[in-house]
């Protein structure tokens, strides 16, 4: 039997999944899609604008939270969210590269320099850096070294030369894609000669900045090229896939499955049973015959609108699509929505309210129907929370983090008040 | 000030004006045509897309119905590029009265339009998502059209007789001595400068907004009753063939397949200024019902993407002004001698652009008429450039280019199939242009993810090309996107809700696009003038002498 049943292999599914294994809880993780983490950047944003540039994203969180009703974060102190990305970092010390209370700044394609909390050592700039030269591949289509460099001047302060390199990932190609540069360069030979031409394609600048496409499965492609070219080498954020988010996703699945942890891919859990106020069992579409799996937990991390656990119809009806949940802009409210035309406005750069309804939870991160839980054994993370723009704080990741670490610690408190065991969690 | 000298004005770079442009130099004329903004991003870019083949007509106006056949058959031979032969069919649904088809049929016969009709399980055998209830099926010969193409190829003909065009170049006034018009103001909208052009004759093809045109010429008021219709592409062709209710026209009853989407439409509102057209929500919700009725499930397909056009129509005395559907669909043509006692000077309204050429061939008879020169009309016989090889445009035509050179320039648009090579041949053509010129004649950005993927892709290769500087290319990125919102926000649901959200992480989350410098005011403001247009001392007293010319009526 199972105890808990994660359902979404994103960031929060994956860190759900981690948190209970390490406890000692069989742990069953069910993965429909790619996930949100390779689709974005590999890194983990905290709080990145408040709407203004934040540099401590714990120092601010109390008063921005203040300022935001029903924001996610709003669960959870700032030393507690501190804690929950300390511990996600602490995972994957070897790939994770944390702010030490300050955001990095990652430069981006189009040559913003976006803040984060964490970043992947591939991606860490040295402090004393003041010139750059920044290296696009002709054959890679999302990264255009000059527009990057002409921004990322007024951007960041470094001194900025764009360069072009003729490195076709396959010989005779014109459209490599940023997954098929990151496996050649998981080769060593490829990577080798890779050095090489960069070497001789670039000036006497302290740093060199590549699109995000160092290796795939190989973390240390980054740090053999810095030796090959004799000075520091990092990353620069591509649109997806999102090759340091597949790292990513795979350094975390291989520690999920270290622990353990049962990893189901491919398809869709696409119902439940339910019992006395209970999850019993989801049903999971699969070949031949869909089958239900049964735990004690559910833990629900399906994202929000891009992965499709939300979803809006064409009446407008903004709905939970799996377990049929009840919506809210916020923590704290309790619904109903606002009717779907003032969810959506044709003020483009405005932040549109339909992106801030998801769930509202108590503090166990179980799901709210007015006051009370939805069910007893239903804990949800991640993207599905409401009250947050995610993507304009540059909150996501914190998000995911806080909120999968609470849920897995309130089963873990649940399983010891009722058994009390002596392999606690750290 | 820039002097140019010309014998004819057109003003407007619709359907009409290029229509009318490219028959007055072919007619031997030399013509400037002025246009405010890109060709083709008026009325004649918010449009259906559909080809008449005069079915829609056969019951309530005959001669309508043929000129749109023999129109569509021109049209289809001298600009295939522009045409797909997609076919259409006329359905009864079981929410339509039967015996409308024998009226129909009836119509068609008197009007010399080609129908067969069909038996239902045919019709859906040919369209199988059809409403299964369907009773009753006829086929004719709709076919579906590309505004942008047709203009575009209009204008290369028009180039090769002579003719110039100046685009982004809004008109200002229209000058005039002893009671003729001698000569035109514009003022380039991209650089600020004034143009004079020195002419004897100007064409009004200024669609929705002639009558401002009128103004600018120091004539009575000649009344414009934008009619506004919305229409919204869905991000498949569930049908192949061009679908019609088989009902007196009404709203919502046509689908249209055209490139890699449908559309539906269309609803008809009288409206007072066509620069800002709104697509009201009740309306989207209207068309998804009208969906429904022809297409089961329509409501459940992906919807991408809205707009609204203002049909051009002159108000005509013998219909209320606030049911545009049923003014006249015929031209009608203003001779301003007669009315404003002002000679050199022919207003056009209404039509349609599958017309477009004939309502050009009456306009320049008219002015010919006027000035004793007679010379023959041949738009019908010569092909337009682009079209030689004189294969109609097929939906295939972008995957085989692509096969044929995937190993010679990478794809950019996926959605569109646009490779680099497309883009950047456009750019050396027109390097000034913004994102959404670009767009109109490459599609850029016009498929599922709506230039999520490509827009920013786009913008680095322009930068990198030419002369754009990163600031600008970042503006004309913002830009962009922002005008892709005006057609989303109204219709947002489904599909395209998840879709908005994943292009909302790439574009601002992950990129930051919204911490990029950029400069602002990278496109020239079109829709509102810097200063008013000249606005006459009105003679009211000429307002009784208008003389309108219906193109039905010739
Ligand atoms: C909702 C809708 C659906 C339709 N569907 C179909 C269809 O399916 N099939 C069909 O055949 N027809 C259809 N039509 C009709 C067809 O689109 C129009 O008849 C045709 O496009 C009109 O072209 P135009 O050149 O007259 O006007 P426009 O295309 O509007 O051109 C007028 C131009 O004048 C320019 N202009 C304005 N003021 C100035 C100035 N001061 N200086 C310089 N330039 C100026 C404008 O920028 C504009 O580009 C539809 C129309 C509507 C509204």
């Amino acid at each position: 039997m199972t105890d808990t049943i994660v359902i979404g292999g994103g960031l929060a599914g994956l860190a759900a999944a981690i948190r209970l294994a390490q406890a000692g809880q069989s742990v069953t993780l069910l993965q429909y899609g790619v996930g949100g983490l390779q689709l974005g950047q590999g890194t983990v944003d905290v709080l990145g604008y408040a709407p203004e540039l934040v540099s401590d994203p714990f120092a601010g969180l109390d008063a921005y939270v203040g300022g935001h009703k029903g924001h996610p974060y709003s669960l959870f102190s700032p030393d507690e969210i501190k804690a929950s990305v300390d511990w996600f970092a602490g995972l994957l010390p070897d790939l994770l590269v944390p702010g030490d209370g300050q955001n990095h700044r990652v430069p981006t394609a189009l040559g913003a320099m976006r803040p984060t909390y964490i970043v992947q050592s591939s991606m860490h700039v040295p402090a004393d850096v003041t010139s750059v030269a920044i290296v696009g591949l002709r054959q890679l289509k999302d990264f255009y070294p000059k527009m990057c460099a002409e921004n990322l001047a007024k951007t960041s302060g470094w001194a900025t030369s764009p360069y072009w390199l003729d490195f076709p990932a396959r010989a005779g190609g014109v459209d490599s894609t940023a997954t098929s540069y990151a496996t050649d360069l998981d080769d060593p030979d490829t990577l080798a000669r890779f050095a090489a031409a960069l070497k001789k394609a670039i000036g006497n600048e302290d740093a060199v900045g590549l699109p995000a496409i160092l290796g795939l499965r190989n973390p240390q492609v980054w740090s053999v090229l810095a030796e090959a070219v004799g000075k520091p080498v990092f990353e620069i954020h591509l649109g997806p896939p999102g090759i340091p988010g597949m790292r990513l996703t795979h350094e975390l699945t291989q520690e999920a499955l270290r622990l353990g942890v049962r990893v189901i891919l491919g398809s869709k859990v696409i119902g439940f049973e339910s019992e006395g106020g209970r999850i019993s069992g989801v049903l999971h579409q699969q070949a031949g015959r869909d089958k239900v799996y049964k735990a004690d937990n559910f833990v629900y991390a399906g994202g929000g609108f891009e992965s499709g656990s939300l979803a809006m119809d064409s009446y407008g009806v903004v709905t939970e699509t799996l377990f049929g949940l009840p919506l809210a802009m916020g923590q704290g409210d309790s619904g109903p929505l606002p009717s779907h035309e003032d969810l959506i406005t044709g003020d483009y750069w405005a932040d549109q309210g339909l992106f801030l309804a998801g769930l509202a939870v108590d503090s166990a991160m179980k799901p709210l129907d007015g006051k009370t839980a939805v069910y007893d054994n239903l804990h949800v993370a991640g993207g599905i929370l409401a009250g947050a723009i995610r993507w304009s704080e540059k909150s996501g990741d914190g998000i995911a983090i806080a909120s999968a670490v609470r849920a897995a610690d309130a089963i873990l408190d649940a399983q010891s008040a009722k058994q009390p065991r002596n392999e606690g969690k750290e | 000030m820039k002097n140019l000298s010309a014998d004819i004005v057109v003003i407007g770079g619709g359907s009409t004006g290029v229509g009318v442009l490219r028959d007055c130099a072919m007619r031997g004329y030399s013509a400037i045509l002025v246009e405010r903004a890109d060709l083709a991003q008026g009325t004649s870019a918010r449009f259906h897309g559909l080809l008449h083949s005069g079915g829609r007509y056969v019951v309530s106006d005959h001669e309508s119905a043929r000129e749109c056949a023999e129109e569509n058959a021109i049209v289809s031979r001298i600009q295939p590029q522009a045409v797909e032969l997609t076919g259409g069919l006329f359905v009864v649904t079981p929410q339509d009265d039967p015996a409308f088809g024998d009226k129909f049929l009836a119509g068609a016969q008197s009007a010399g339009v080609w129908v067969e009709e069909i038996t239902p399980g045919t019709a859906l055998r040919q369209e199988p998502r059809l409403n299964p209830g369907i009773t009753r099926a006829f086929r004719v010969k709709d076919g579906t059209v590309d505004g942008w193409q047709l203009a575009w190829s209009a204008i290369a003909s028009a180039k090769e007789h002579g003719a110039q065009v100046l685009t982004y170049h809004r008109v200002t006034q229209i000058h005039s001595a002893d009671g003729a018009v001698n000569g035109v103001s514009a003022t380039d909208l991209r650089t600020g400068e004034d143009v004079r052009i020195a002419c004897s004759f100007v064409l009004n093809c200024a669609g929705p907004w002639a009558g401002d045109i009128a103004r600018a010429a120091g004539c009575s008021p000649v009344e414009v009753v934008p009619g506004r219709g919305v229409m919204v592409a869905m991000a498949h062709r569930l049908v192949n063939t061009v679908v019609n209710r088989c009902i007196v026209p009404a709203d919502g009853d046509i689908l249209v397949p055209v490139h890699t989407v449908c559309v539906i439409g269309t609803t008809d509102h009288k409206v007072s200024d066509p620069d800002h057209l709104e697509i009201p929500r009740n309306e989207v919700q209207q068309m998804l019902d009208a969906g429904e009725v022809l297409i089961p499930g329509f409501r459940q397909a992906r919807a991408l993407h809205a707009w609204a056009g203002a049909r051009p129509l002159i108000k005509d005395d013998r219909v209320s002004a606030s049911d545009t559907r049923h003014m006249s669909r015929g031209m009608a043509i203003i001779d301003h001698s007669g009315r404003d006692s002002l000679r050199g000077l022919l207003t056009i309204g209404g039509g349609k652009l599958t017309t477009y050429r004939l309502m050009a061939q009456h306009m320049v008879d008219f002015m010919e008429e006027q000035t004793g020169n007679v010379h023959p009309c041949t738009t019908a016989d010569e092909m337009c450039p682009g079209g030689e090889k004189g294969h109609n445009y097929l939906i295939t035509h972008r995957l085989k280019d692509r096969e044929a050179d995937r190993l010679e320039s990478p794809i950019i648009c996926e959605c569109e199939l646009m490779n680099r090579k497309m883009f950047t041949d456009l750019l050396k053509a027109q390097p000034n242009s913004s994102m959404d010129d670009w767009r109109r004649q490459l599609r850029i950005g016009m498929g599922p993810c709506q230039g999520g993927f490509c827009s920013a892709r786009v913008a680095g290769i322009a930068h990198e090309e030419s002369a754009v500087d990163a600031d600008r290319a970042t503006g004309l990125l913002k830009l962009f996107l922002e005008h892709r919102w005006i057609g989303l926000w109204p219709l947002l649901h489904g599909d395209q809700v998840r879709q908005a959200a994943l292009d909302q992480w790439m574009l601002h989350g992950t990129l930051d696009l919204d911490h990029v410098p950029s400069s602002k005011g990278v496109e020239p403001e079109v829709t509102k003038p810097k200063e008013p247009l000249v606005v006459p001392a009105s003679d009211e007293g000429k307002k009784s002498t208008t003389e309108v010319k219906e193109g039905n009526n010739d």
